[in-house]
């Protein structure tokens, strides 16, 4: 029964595709080069059985790139260039590609987010310092790309990089007290901030195998205790890709997956991206890095 | 339908008229870029309006409507148009709904302009802190307003999107990216929380806007901003944006370490106004608070509105009697100075 409601999903996936390979966020929207590299890794964690549809979602995202390899989210204002993350996860194993995927891990081995040195008077607790990655160039780091980034350099084969040791030290100095991640900041003006499932769930999925567990056992266990709560797709999806990649899915996970996708009659339609990490989390068992690593062997 | 490019809305007919009267012609011609030619802007005058409402379950949507019609809103204004509410959902948490816009404010909003006739109403956000939209629209509860009032939410930080030019030009960016939402609405209603803020002293009707500015673009948190300058960001966000009224949910704001640490500061006030630098002049001091010593209010003065109370026509209650000191903390930069005496 859900694998009728997951492919279900994967049809309306389709429905989303251009007729250039690439796809759209919403219905009857424009191109959107986020939607397409999740439409390749929802597909390819599905099986990859849709190869011509990947190949032609890869070459189209191929398209977008840059000069300098970065994948933004509109050629008309490059220093939005968060996708490029996604972009070296989406073109993970792809021969035809292969220039593409090189070519934008080297711009993200040469980005950086703003840093500043930490001053004793600062009211903000995190050690502005250390590299990251921005959601747009020339502005801070922050959790989300920077765990994307290091996801997307796990899986390209290059975790011993020292920007992806650094993007480890990084995630770690922005882990809350009482465990957990949210966007970015820990605690400000001597107030510890509150966690947010999503982005504490990206920080974990990054972190598999990184750290020890010990190190992050605080959040892990928020987010366990936590999972079962959400059906919104992108905390529940985080939090079962990150529980997964620690060994932990909960055995309900796909129900949740399931449920999450059957109340869509009542929220109204989810964009491409949640759709597509909903089919992702229901096919990952493990590390989606090693998930999307067998998959690129595959091609 | 009508175009925006690079609104700028500030100056309403009652304003017009104002600057007509004193004789500041190119202000109603040209704008914010026009001014500083001889014309004393604080000269302009504006209204804002205070309702009491002790709490959630008062009768919000009578009092928002008299609110529009003391603030000389007329039902033609309204009648047939797209109505965009902006509530402030920065992020949520079970338990503490002194962070965001209530969901009751916001339906009480959307029968008010229903009331007036509006053709369809769409709230919309985009989440300054929190990726996950659903979320907050979940654990706010505002998602189960939208459903029973059949009203659409956009989130703005995920919508197709326009380019304009910044129209405000403090900040070294020289265009905006706006979501193509506001393309399709008549009137954009900022509905903020009374809170304080910890960078930027209060957070209310204008600095609610960066919401609308899409985290696709300027990040989460809208850190594009605050590199460029928290209150040259306002200035040019509202003066490109140009939302036409603002709703302030004051029946329980945010004191000390706004504007998600602090805590419930029950000030029983639903603030409005056409013009938003008054309205949230008017709520400063209502939270003890002088806008003169709010460098984004500072800096909005004398260009996009009045802060001066002389040049607020007052309606509906009295700041006096509804004046509720919020708790300023001196560990902040931004609260240090701010309290009226």
């Amino acid at each position: 029964m859900y694998e009728k409601k997951i492919e279900r999903a994967i049809l309306i996936l389709h429905e989303r595709l251009l007729p250039d390979g690439g796809f759209v966020e919403l219905p009857k929207a424009m191109y959107r080069v986020d939607a397409t590299a999740w439409a390749i890794i929802a597909l390819a964690t599905a099986g990859g059985s849709d190869r011509n549809a990947i190949a032609a979602a890869r070459t189209r995202l191929a398209a977008s790139q840059m000069k300098d390899g970065r994948v933004s989210l509109s050629k008309e204002y490059p220093p939005a260039c968060w996708p490029t993350a996604l972009a070296v996860l989406a073109w993970q194993g792809s021969m035809v590609e292969r220039n593409a995927h090189a070519l934008a891990i080297s711009f993200l081995l040469n980005t950086v987010g703003r840093m500043s040195k930490k001053t004793p008077d600062s009211p903000v607790a995190d050690d502005p310092s250390i590299k990251g990655w921005p959601w747009i160039e020339n502005t801070s780091s922050w959790v989300e790309p920077t765990a994307l980034a290091l996801l997307a350099l796990r899986t390209a084969g290059h975790e011993g990089h020292p920007r992806a040791r650094e993007a480890v030290r990084m995630l770690m100095n922005r882990q809350l007290p009482h465990g957990g991640w949210n966007y970015g900041n820990t605690v400000v003006y001597g107030q510890e901030l509150y966690q947010q499932p999503g982005s504490t769930g990206i920080a974990l999925a990054a972190l598999a195998g990184q750290v020890d567990r010990a190190e992050v056992r605080k959040s892990l266990d928020y987010l366990r205790n936590q999972a079962e709560r959400y059906r919104s797709p992108f905390s529940l999806c985080w939090a079962l890709l990150a529980l997964s990649a620690w060994g932990e899915k909960p055995d309900q996970g796909r129900a949740w997956i399931i449920e999450s996708l059957d109340l869509q009659g009542r929220r109204g339609v989810y964009g491409t991206s949640l759709l597509c990490l909903l089919i992702a989390s229901f096919f990952v068992d493990g590390d989606i890095s090693k998930s999307l690593e067998s998959c690129g062997a595959q091609k | 339908m009508k175009e925006r490019e690079g609104a700028l809305n500030f100056m309403n007919r009652r304003e017009f008229l104002s600057a007509v009267i004193t004789g500041c012609m190119g202000l109603a011609a040209g704008g914010a870029a026009m001014l500083g030619s001889g014309c004393t802007v604080e000269r302009r005058t504006a209204d804002a309006f205070i309702g009491k409402a002790g709490g959630y379950y008062a009768d919000i949507p009578s009092i928002i409507g008299a609110g529009l019609r003391e603030l000389g809103v007329a039902r033609q204004e309204i009648e047939g148009k797209r109505i965009l509410l902006k509530p402030n959902l920065i992020e949520s948490r079970q338990g503490a709904a002194h962070i965001t816009t209530h969901p009751l404010m916001i339906q009480g909003a959307i029968e008010a302009f229903r009331k007036y006739g509006a053709a369809e109403i769409i709230v919309a956000e985009g989440p300054g802190h929190c990726r996950d939209t659903l979320l907050v629209l979940e654990e706010t509860g505002l998602i189960d307003v939208l459903r029973s009032e059949r009203i659409t939410f956009t989130d703005l930080n995920q919508d197709s999107w326009y380019t304009v030019r910044n129209a405000g030009g403090r900040t070294k960016l020289k265009q905006l990216i706006l979501p193509e939402t506001l393309k399709r609405v008549d009137w954009i209603v900022s509905m903020p929380k009374l809170k304080t803020h910890h960078w930027a002293g209060i957070t209310l009707s204008m600095k609610n806007l960066f919401g609308v500015m899409p985290g696709i673009f300027y990040g989460w948190p809208k850190n594009v901003f605050h590199w460029e300058g928290i209150e040259k960001s306002i200035f040019d966000i509202n003066v490109t944006v140009g939302a036409h009224f603002t709703i302030v949910d004051g029946i329980v704001g945010m004191e000390g370490d706004g504007p998600i640490m602090g805590k419930p500061k029950q000030a029983g006030v639903i603030v409005m106004g056409t013009n938003l630098v008054a309205a949230d002049a008017t709520c400063a001091r209502i939270m003890g608070i002088n806008p003169q010593k709010v460098a984004y209010l500072a800096a909005a003065a004398g260009r996009l509105g009045p802060i001066k109370e002389s040049n607020i026509f007052q309606r509906g209650e009295k700041i006096e009697s509804v004046r509720t000191n919020f708790e300023l903390l001196q560990n902040i930069k931004a609260h240090r100075g701010l309290r009226s005496i």
